[in-house]
């Protein structure tokens, strides 16, 4: 028996958490902005202010403390310093991050506290931003900012407060290995009157067959703890799914094929008509190895009920009031949320999970406003990603032709088309350059099309580019620019839904948008962690064509991580 | 290899098993029902010219529309003016959506008589009429206490004050919201709050008690009560007293009377129900514990008591009741 199973991690996890032997360290980051901007509308205002300046300096100031080999404990808090306030006004000190982790009975990992978590794209993922295409130069310098606001880190998980653990065992025969998983977070509080306490928890079991196969269950489930309140029917929203990954590696060439499928119910504990509904996503994927070209197609179908708010949650809420020049012309029209104020606004950005339908804004995502776990879609989608051997070029494309399963009110079904591009050039390693020169390219389609016959027709076009620059002029020193390019065109018919997310009715949505966006500047890296950069930017808006405007703004950033 | 196509084949049967197109299905409500143009596929139509209630048969309606409508259906009677309502929402009208079985929704009761049948629609302003004969009243299930059209029954017990216009009496005209007659109360007591009263005694129906089931929640006593335009002083008191020692009367001091009492402050007529068993005991208008054994014994009641009321001060009252009847597992539907 003692060969039957090995249980690992141990030697890893203890490793993990030495830091290098010492049992206190400094960790946390800092960042200070000046910005002035100014709004330059095309109507006659005589009444909104015009010019907008400001900054900031934070630190977040992290105490890592190690009592032993297995253990880790992070306490950080944030000071934060508007400019111009000082003696108290302005100032504000915030937690931003608690945690314990550690390794126990060197057999079981944990972690307590602020944890960022995810499972798979269909029960716990925190999807990338609309339209997030290829942000670089000044583009990048503020999604990063927005990113570390929200806690949204490239390996798309979400930040929650609660429990995780993980442990795995070796088999010498037929299965190579299997991975535990498990987590329990805390959505929100009771109010101790009328809304329970909401809890999210889940876990997964990945088996590793071999190299070639492997397969896993997942489930993750939000659910309310009764008789924390009174009176309210208690919520539930239950996702299972199971995941096969397999791979065909050859000296030339690899083959891979992954898929998920699975269901969820979503509703009231005691309500018998709780929305049901299941999944299917499958992709396979052609490597040649030598040409550094992968081509992979696949096909999904998610169904009108599927739900999994842990996976549908959106990472923007557009429920959030614009806050930057929220007014303008002497009608003091409301400015709507652009592309721009999505780069520009950390505030619009969630760090939570959602339970229910969010808002979504059709004419920047209409396709997959949900992510690749959008309810009511179904087809065809393909990629393809090229990088060639010196690192010159790395093209990622990617193409959806999608359509719902369930028509909203008719039977006739929209067609979606999304294309979405990627575009790394490298020009320093093409000419051999030390200094790096780097040209990013990103571009976006979306379409959404109903016959209209005899009503109902629906044409939404959506359509965004950026370009951005990164040239080293001297050694750390960069030049920095920016080139963006949005439009929206079209109607919609979007469906109104009530608490529960039944569609009662439906609004009609005409939309004319355009915007542009340049920027220009220099960065400075003083390491690869410690940054100066400022640059000058412009962005032309006209939705509808009604009340154009432009926004200019200055910003300069300092940013450290350590 | 081997295992490398069996996983394909699981592949494979797992994109197989999506779900067929929800081609005949959609979320939300039709666009056509919210951008469609109305028009009427299939005219409107009543099912019998002519419809006995009595003999159980009943009438519906029938149309179709080219789309989903608030629809209502208004029949008033030629000769009583009684109305029912019907209404619904929906592309058609049909047997399960429009069938009458003769009950109205506003007094008086529909009498043997022709009916006119309004169609209309919420937000279209088509309208469509047809008619309907009723050659047989709907009956009502139950033990009737009156309905005023065979006089004065001589086992009742009555007493009126020597007031000024008293006038207590059946009454047979136009006002009967039931078939012909009704009773009328009316009249000027400047010195106590009884006008008059009347005892529905059990035994003018041949025996010491309502025939009435033992359970009081199963009882309704229902009354139609008339206000009169320009009046809202007329109390209408009613006890109901209860024979719990069985020896065929009642005694105050040692068994339950309870009593509901309403003040008529309305103009026309309505139904009043009550369940037997929320009716409260009474002293002085004041709730009180019961005399007798505090249980609600509806197989037990002797008499039920009509007393008209009116604050001395207040001046001249008038009021009107019609058809008192006992109905079992609900309130009565006229």
């Amino acid at each position: 028996m003692k060969s039957f199973l090995l249980i690992f991690f141990c030697c890893l996890s203890a490793a993990a958490f030495s830091q290098d032997g010492k049992k206190v360290q400094f960790v946390g980051g800092a960042r200070s902005l000046i910005s002035h901007g100014t709004l330059d509308p095309e109507a006659e205002d005589t009444i909104s202010r015009k010019k907008s300046t400001g900054g900031y300096a934070l630190i977040d100031l992290g105490f890592k403390i190690n009592p032993n080999a297995q253990t880790e404990i992070l306490g950080m808090i944030r000071i934060k310093n508007d400019f111009g306030g000082f003696w108290g006004a302005g100032v504000t000190f915030d937690v931003r991050q608690l945690y314990v982790r550690g390794v126990a009975g060197k057999i079981v990992r944990y972690q307590i506290g602020n944890i960022d978590y995810k499972l798979t794209p269909y029960t716990f993922y925190n999807n990338d931003f609309d339209l997030q295409m290829n942000s670089s130069a000044a583009l990048r310098v503020k999604e990063d900012v927005n990113n570390y606001e929200s806690f949204a880190t490239n390996n798309n998980t979400w930040r929650q407060q609660g429990a995780a653990v993980d442990f795995g065992l070796n088999f010498p025969k037929v299965i190579k290995e299997v991975k535990f998983n498990a987590f329990v977070t805390r959505l929100n509080p009771s109010n101790l009157a009328n809304i329970m306490e909401r809890l999210y928890g889940g876990g997964n079991m990945i088996i590793k067959q071999s190299e070639f196969l492997t397969v896993g269950l997942n489930h993750v489930s939000i659910f309310d703890l009764k008789e924390t309140a009174v009176g309210t029917p208690a919520y539930k929203n239950n996702v299972s799914t199971l995941t096969l990954a397999s791979t065909l590696n050859k000296e030339n060439w690899r083959l891979n094929i992954n898929g998920e499928t699975g269901f969820s119910s979503a509703g009231l504990v005691e309500d018998t008509n709780a929305l049901t509904d299941y999944f299917v996503n499958a992709k396979a994927s052609f490597e040649l190895k030598k040409i550094g070209l992968t081509a992979s197609l696949g096909y999904m179908n998610n169904g009108a009920d599927f739900r999994s708010f842990g996976a549908q949650s959106k990472r923007i809420n557009y429920n959030q009031v614009n806050s930057y020049f929220d007014r303008y012309t002497n009608d003091q029209v409301l400015r709507s949320t652009s592309m721009y104020d999505l780069y520009n606004d950390p505030t619009y950005y969630n760090a939570s999970i959602s339970t229910g339908i969010m808002v979504f804004n059709p004419a920047i995502n209409n396709v997959l406003p949900f992510g690749v776990a959008t309810f009511n879609r179904k087809g065809i989608y393909t990629s393809i990603n090229y990088q060639d051997k010196k690192k010159f070029v790395n093209l990622d494309a990617t193409y959806y032709r999608l359509s719902e399963v369930r028509g909203q009110g008719t039977s006739e079904m929209k067609k979606f088309d999304f294309a979405k591009t990627k575009l790394d050039i490298n020009v320093s390693n093409m000419l051999d350059w030390k200094k790096a020169q780097t040209i990013n390219v990103g571009w976006a389609y979306q379409a959404t099309n109903r016959a209209p016959s005899p009503f109902g027709g629906v044409s939404l076009t959506t359509q965004a580019l950026q370009v951005g620059g990164e040239f080293e002029l001297v050694e750390d020193l960069f030049l920095i620019g920016n080139y963006s390019y949005f439009m929206s065109r079209g109607n919609e018919l979007l469906a109104v839904r009530d608490v529960d997310g039944t569609i009662v009715n439906f609004t009609e949505y005409h939309i004319q948008a355009r915007e542009s966006y340049y920027a220009a500047g220099l960065r400075f890296n003083f390491s690869e962690d410690v940054y100066l950069s400022a640059f000058y930017e412009r962005n032309g808006n006209s939705d509808s064509g009604l009340n154009p405007y432009a926004l200019n703004q200055v910003m300069i950033f300092y940013v450290m991580k350590f | 290899m081997k295992q490398y196509f069996l996983i394909l084949l699981v592949g494979t049967l797992v994109l197989s098993a999506c779900r067929k197109d929800e081609i005949d299905k959609f979320d939300g409500p039709s666009l056509t029902d919210i951008y469609g143009e109305f028009s009427v596929f299939t005219t409107f139509d009543v099912s019998l010219d002519s419809v006995n209630f009595t003999t159980g048969e009943t009438v519906y309606f029938t149309a179709q529309f080219s789309k989903s409508v608030d629809w209502k259906i208004k029949i008033t009677g030629q000769t009583s003016g009684a109305i029912k309502v019907l209404t619904g929402f929906g592309s058609s009208i049909s047997q399960s959506t429009s069938t009458w079985i003769g009950e109205i929704t506003e007094f008086p009761i529909f009498k043997n008589e022709i009916c006119d049948v309004e169609l209309s629609f919420l937000n279209e302003p088509d309208v469509f009429i047809d008619q309907v004969k009723i050659i047989g009243t709907k009956t009502n299930a139950g033990f009737l206490i009156s309905d005023f059209e065979s006089g004065f029954n001589a086992g009742w017990t009555t007493f009126v004050q020597s007031g000024a216009d008293m006038d207590f009496q059946i009454k047979t005209d136009a006002f009967a919201p039931e078939n012909n007659s009704y009773f009328n109360m009316a009249g000027t007591v400047d010195w106590d709050y009884l006008i008059g009263y009347v005892y529905f005694k059990a035994s003018a129906y041949g025996a010491p008690h309502y025939p009435l089931s033992s359970n009081p929640n199963n009882e309704y006593f229902n009354i139609m009560l008339y206000g009169e335009p320009g009046t809202t002083n007329s109390i209408m008191l009613f006890q109901f007293t209860e024979d719990e020692d069985g020896n065929g009367g009642h005694s105050t001091a040692s068994e339950d009377m309870y009593s509901q009492e309403i003040l008529v402050n309305w103009e026309g007529w309505r139904l009043i129900s009550l369940k037997y068993s929320d009716i409260p005991c009474l002293v002085n208008g004041q709730p009180a514990a019961p005399n007798g054994n505090g249980v609600h014994n509806s197989d037990k009641i002797t008499s039920v008591n009509m007393l008209h009321l009116a604050n001395p001060a207040s001046g001249f009252a008038k009021s009107k009741i019609d058809y008192m009847i006992f109905t079992q597992n609900g309130p009565l539907k006229p």
